[in-house]
């Protein structure tokens, strides 16, 4: 061997025996794999779109619509369990994502409810301006919110977060389990659902605790864990503020913990518009203010890797080759950030040159 | 006789928990009076770094062949999950390294096979394509033998009750909760990407079967890099018997019975391990309920 060959392998370590055979063993099995790979099967994508029909509309509070979701090219759609969401992607093509908040066991049909949220991006006031017999693409169900066995339940929901919590008190209640639930809201008129809500306290004497604020005052994390049950888990959907408050408040004597639904990305505000420059395929993506760089790129490189969105798992960062880069992420070390960037999260000063 | 049963959450959404601990005065040997069992697991903490930013980065170039928006959704998850155990396990190791537990000859020997012997090789065209086809289903066979350890770390009380650190045991168990929650990642990947049964059966011996090996020889490193551990206290076959008994580590059968699972034609992950344990553990650990606060502050 010349010395030069030497110096190409630097870190070749002084490995025993075992791995120098290893290293020709892995040569032939590559041989293999690529032999076998001649008789692989195409592979056969597969179309998750749910076209579905809009049914009926129903108000169900001040600015909450109710839809029933039908399937329009199959009898059934498929099953889902309470804690499930679905994208719904209007007409617009704008995609936003709902809890379904009707019976699992009717797959006739999908119920969501929409509440209107002036300035919120525009995708819950079109929701709202659907109509019976409008087309829409469902995909889903997902789960960012399973409902698992406990000894006993809290469930919490403040206004329209009561949307994935009623299916959850459904199967409690279908299998005798020992529950409580407390229902907030600004004031009843803007509580959607009241009325099986109501039911289902004429039913259950003594389970459920109506609490507007108007009449009750803001709720704190303590009066709403007073009515647990013994051991109990509590499930709780809602402004953030209440889940945060009941968050800092258990484990607490009566409750052990506490499950609510878990989003990825957060929404970017106050970020300004930029460039970024893809040197490698030379194209040019726009940045604008309310997006994050990934969401800018997946537009132009739609297999790009990412995972956490909020800048700690590692997966997204690339390569910066020019630009003034502003790091949010908690990734990188100093030494990295000289030259990498997490695009799910951090920004740029100026036009950025990514190596994509 | 069971009691009917909440139906087990079908497919849960994966995303990755940012999670961290303090490892200050963490004791080598963590399970007191058990330096073997201490050891098999802390091989983890060599092998697992290395080798799950190998599958960050075999899956992430995975992404554009998958033709599928709901498994490339699970990916995605899968990914960030796997790139948070491979720095909390690096953790460990670096805690290790600097309190007298030296085991870069090893670790060295880890990256050397993860990074070089297993990387892309050099390779293009459809020899690469068909490379990183069967490094996936190599981490689909590996990935059935992390939810099995997941789902015992999950129900081995004879950890605590023998006083292993708590701090570990949340590791242990977040890593395997999470292994839980997304043991058919890998398997549906390779199962629309390929399929072949043939395959699924070669990848997994040699997966396993090598795994294996380096694990041997990680347990050996480190019992003879322990300065608490005098020359006798090598590990030895028939430990195993001794830790299986005291419910420390699985056992020899258990590893089989494991692997004749995977290799029935009518394998899928859902049957290895309980979905509802993993979520009820993940709200529970004091790592993920930490990783929450930090989210939101």
């Amino acid at each position: 061997m010349s010395p030069a060959e030497l110096v190409a392998v630097p870190d070749e370590p002084a490995l025993g025996l075992a791995f120098r055979a290893t290293a020709r063993l892995v040569a032939v099995y590559e041989r293999i794999s690529a032999v076998s790979g001649r008789f692989r099967p195409e592979v056969v994508a597969v179309d998750r779109d749910l076209p579905a029909v809009v049914h009926s509309v129903r108000r169900e509070a001040d600015g909450v619509v109710g839809l029933e979701l039908r399937p329009r090219d199959r009898e059934h759609f498929p099953a889902w369990e309470p804690g499930c969401h679905l994208d719904l992607v209007l007409p617009s093509g704008a995609m936003r994502q709902y809890s379904l908040t009707g019976d699992p066991a009717d797959l006739t049909s999908y119920r969501i409810a929409v509440r209107r949220i002036p300035g919120g991006g525009g995708g819950s006031i079109e929701a709202h301006g659907l109509a019976v017999g409008d087309a829409v693409v469902l995909r889903g169900p997902r789960n960012a919110f399973p409902f698992i066995e406990a000894p006993g339940y809290l469930f919490v929901a403040g206004g329209i977060g009561i949307t994935p919590i009623l299916p959850m008190i459904r199967e409690a209640v279908a299998r005798g389990d020992d529950w409580a639930f407390v229902y907030t809201g600004r004031s009843v008129t803007t509580m959607p659902f009241l009325a099986e809500v109501e039911r289902l306290a004429t039913e259950h004497p003594g389970r459920v605790y109506l609490r507007p604020d108007d009449l009750c005052g803001l709720p704190n994390a303590e009066d709403i864990l007073a009515a647990a049950p013994p051991a109990a888990t509590v499930y709780a959907c809602g402004p953030p503020a209440m889940v945060d408050a009941i968050r800092a408040a258990v484990p607490s004597e009566r409750v052990g913990s506490l499950h609510h639904e878990r989003f990825s990305a957060l929404p970017v505000r106050g970020g300004e518009p930029f460039t970024v420059r893809l040197h490698r395929s030379g194209r040019t993506v726009e940045v604008a203010g309310d997006e994050t760089v990934l969401t800018a790129l997946r537009r132009e490189i739609p297999a790009i890797a990412y995972s956490c969105q909020q800048g700690f798992c590692g997966t997204c960062p690339v390569e910066v080759l020019a630009g003034t880069p502003i790091h949010r992420d908690r990734c990188l070390t100093d030494q990295q950030r000289e030259h990498r960037l997490a695009v799910c999260v951090s920004r740029a000063e100026d036009e950025l040159v990514l190596d994509l | 006789m069971k009691t009917p049963k909440r139906q087990e959450p079908a497919k849960v959404v994966l995303q990755a928990r940012d999670v961290s601990w303090d490892w200050s005065g963490l004791p080598l040997r963590w399970i007191p009076g058990e330096p073997f069992a201490s050891h098999l697991i802390n091989v983890m903490h060599l092998l697992l770094p290395e080798g799950e930013r190998w599958f960050v980065k075999v899956f992430s170039e995975a992404l554009p062949l998958i033709k599928d928006d709901q498994l490339r959704e699970e990916v995605i998850g899968f990914i960030g999950q796997e790139g948070m155990h491979a720095s909390a396990h690096q953790g460990v190791q670096d805690y290790f390294s600097a309190h007298d537990l030296d085991t870069s000859t090893y670790v060295h020997e880890i990256e050397h096979v993860f990074g070089r012997l297993l990387d892309d090789r050099g390779l293009s065209g459809r020899r690469a394509e068909e490379w990183l086809i069967e490094r996936l289903a190599l981490v689909a066979g590996i990935e059935h033998l992390t939810a099995f350890l997941g789902n015992w770390v999950l129900n081995s009380p004879a950890l605590d009750a023998a006083g292993a650190d708590a701090r570990m045991l949340d590791l242990l168990r977040w890593h395997g909760a999470e292994e839980v929650e997304h043991r058919a990642v890998a398997y549906d990947v390779y199962m629309h990407l390929d399929g072949r049964y043939s395959r699924r059966v070669r990848t997994y011996l040699v997966a396993v079967g090598y795994l294996g090996w380096l694990w041997i020889r990680g347990v050996r490193a480190l019992m003879k890099a322990d300065p608490g551990l005098g020359k006798k206290d090598k590990p030895r076959w028939r430990d195993l018997f001794r830790t299986k008994r005291r419910g420390t580590t699985p056992g020899y059968w258990d590893l089989i019975s494991m692997s004749w699972r995977y290799l029935r034609p009518g394998y899928h992950p859902s049957h290895e391990g309980s979905t509802s344990q993993a979520v009820a553990y993940l709200a529970t650990s004091p790592a993920a309920l930490a990783a929450e606060q930090h989210g939101e502050a």
